[in-house]
């Protein structure tokens, strides 16, 4: 392999890292705060993209307005979605909370993808780019776009990191993941934290939709990829484990870009699959998975 | 200042106390004592929230707090710590400490209690930075209690903290509860622990049953024939 095409690969597997990372951040916090099997998680992110799409098209905002105003809008319906759906919910459950979330999030992406195609119609919504520029990094050009959409998932990824380790509401978050009685005990409301937490989570899917808007445009059924991706992401991490999962992004984005590059389109998934069936195989717990149920520990 | 009247709870079809009454005043230090399974937990959980209550009433501070969720009963100043302790485990040592500071936003306070703590219990100072999850039986019993204190607790409860400890740790558990009685703490304790606990205890209740079957100071039921030939022993 020429050092040029080598340079392409991490380029574009780290690139693509970056999105997944993002992405499973969102998906793992939901899964280690609310013990929800999150599977309407790509619906948030289409949502973002239609946001932005509307922001940046429609009302002509500039493209960070844009991109704030659509993860703002996804953090809004994340909180409305919890209030709506899984706080009765969790009220009504007892010891079949798990399978009774799954099923709900199942219908709520079928909804959710049904209710975007009435309104918004089948037609792809996307424009060509944000910024009108490129950047060579490692000899190599590439779309200002994909390097600022990188930014900013770091850019969240790393916010998200500070306010969980640094902030009250943070350790509340960490706290409900690890003991919900201890978590009540010292005065925790819990169903105020799941809300925000939801919320979070949708925000960073919905960032996820709006910042890639120019590489996939938003689509009834854009969600479906994402949300396969990120999925792979956190199993390969180990479910909740929302630091393993910025990790194994990076992985995962690697091994697609280098096992595209070898196999091509067709056998790349394949690879992928086979990667995830080997891992629980031998290693169920995923890559960074513990024995302690947790959200961002060591 | 916590007055528990007629209470009844359980857990499904199983009615576990009948028609509880207790009184704890400001400042006292009252320990509530029987065997395994007596509903000594039961009643607890049920002043805490934890479990509905089927009848009776729990009054805190004049306020009726009964049918409240537990995270507004702990706001008010009644913290309960469990016999699981419910440690935040892979948080460090520091971390659950200010989450027992969860309700209160006064930083300088909050430092103030910190520094409280760790002059009370300075192995969690040297330990600060280890998680919760890898500590020892008696430094988790002290952390429990140490997060319990970081809430400014008007009354805390205490489940079974010489649960599982090696004899000498519980002395040291008990002059850790002994302190907290001298900085100005109310305290109900529940015990196992018979003779032990009704030495620090001003005043006890003995639960057999679901049913308080006894009650008095400690030097009265030290010297009550039945209650030192059933849980001490002597004849």
């Amino acid at each position: 392999m020429d050092p040029n095409t080598a340079a392409n690969l991490l380029l574009t597997g780290l690139l693509r890292g970056g999105l997944y990372a993002l992405m499973a951040v969102g998906l793992a916090l939901v899964f280690g705060v609310m013990n929800i099997c999150h599977f309407a998680h790509g619906e948030y992110y289409v949502l973002g993209a239609y946001a932005a799409y509307f922001a940046f098209v429609t009302y002509g905002l500039d493209p960070i307005s844009s991109i704030i105003i659509a993860s703002l809008l996804s953090f809004v319906a994340g909180v409305i979605t919890d209030r709506l759906l899984f706080a009765p919910l969790r009220k009504r459950s007892k010891g079949d909370w798990v399978i009774n979330a799954f099923l709900l999030t199942a219908g709520l992406s079928v909804v959710l993808q049904n209710v975007y195609r009435q309104v918004f119609g089948m037609r792809y919504r996307g424009i060509t780019s944000y910024w009108d520029a490129s950047v060579q990094i490692l000899g190599l050009t590439v779309s200002a776009d994909r390097v600022i959409a990188f930014g900013i998932a770091l850019l969240a990824i790393a916010a998200m990191w500070i306010f969980l380790q640094k902030t009250r509401t943070g350790r509340a978050i960490r706290g409900v993941s690890q003991d919900e009685q201890g978590a009540l005990l010292v005065g925790i409301n819990l169903s105020s934290i799941h809300t925000l937490t939801f919320g979070l989570g949708s925000m960073l899917a919905g960032l996820g939709g709006a910042s890639l808007l120019s590489l996939s445009p938003a689509y009834p059924y854009g969600g479906t990829k994402p949300l396969i991706a990120s999925w792979f992401v956190v199993t390969i991490a180990g479910l909740g484990n929302v630091q393993g999962a910025v990790i194994a992004g990076f992985i995962v984005g690697l091994f697609e870009s280098v096992s595209y590059f070898f196999l091509g389109q067709g056998w790349q998934e394949v690879a992928s699959l086979a990667l995830l069936i080997l891992l629980l195989l031998f290693k169920p717990t995923g890559l960074f998975g513990t024995q302690i149920k947790s959200v961002w520990e060591r | 200042m916590l007055s528990v009247t007629n209470l009844q709870a359980g857990y499904g079809q199983l009615q576990v106390l009948w028609d509880v009454s207790l009184d704890v005043a400001q400042g006292e230090f009252v320990a509530l004592i029987g065997p395994n399974g007596a509903g000594k937990t039961t009643t607890l959980r049920a002043i805490a929230g934890l479990i509905p209550g089927r009848g009776g009433q729990v009054t805190f501070l004049g306020q009726l707090t009964t049918g409240r969720p537990p995270y507004l009963i702990s706001r008010t100043g009644l913290i309960f710590i469990t016999e699981e302790l419910n440690l935040f485990e892979a948080m460090t040592v520091r971390d659950n400490l200010l989450l027992g500071a969860y309700s209160s936003t006064d930083s300088k306070k909050n430092r103030l209690n910190l520094e409280q703590v760790f002059e009370l219990f300075p192995i969690l100072e040297a330990r600060q930075k280890q998680l919760a999850g890898t500590l020892s039986g008696g430094e988790r019993r002290m952390l429990a209690i140490g997060r319990g204190m970081m809430a400014e607790p008007r009354l805390l409860m205490v489940d079974e903290p010489s649960l599982g400890l090696a004899p000498k740790v519980v002395i040291d558990v008990f002059n850790a509860l002994k302190a907290l009685h001298g900085l100005g703490v109310t305290l109900l304790l529940v015990e196992q622990n018979v003779n032990h606990t009704l030495q620090i205890a001003d005043k006890a209740y003995v639960m057999e049953q679901g049913r308080i079957v006894l009650q008095g100071s400690s030097d009265e039921l030290l010297k009550n024939k039945y209650l030192s030939e059933t849980y001490l022993g002597r004849r």
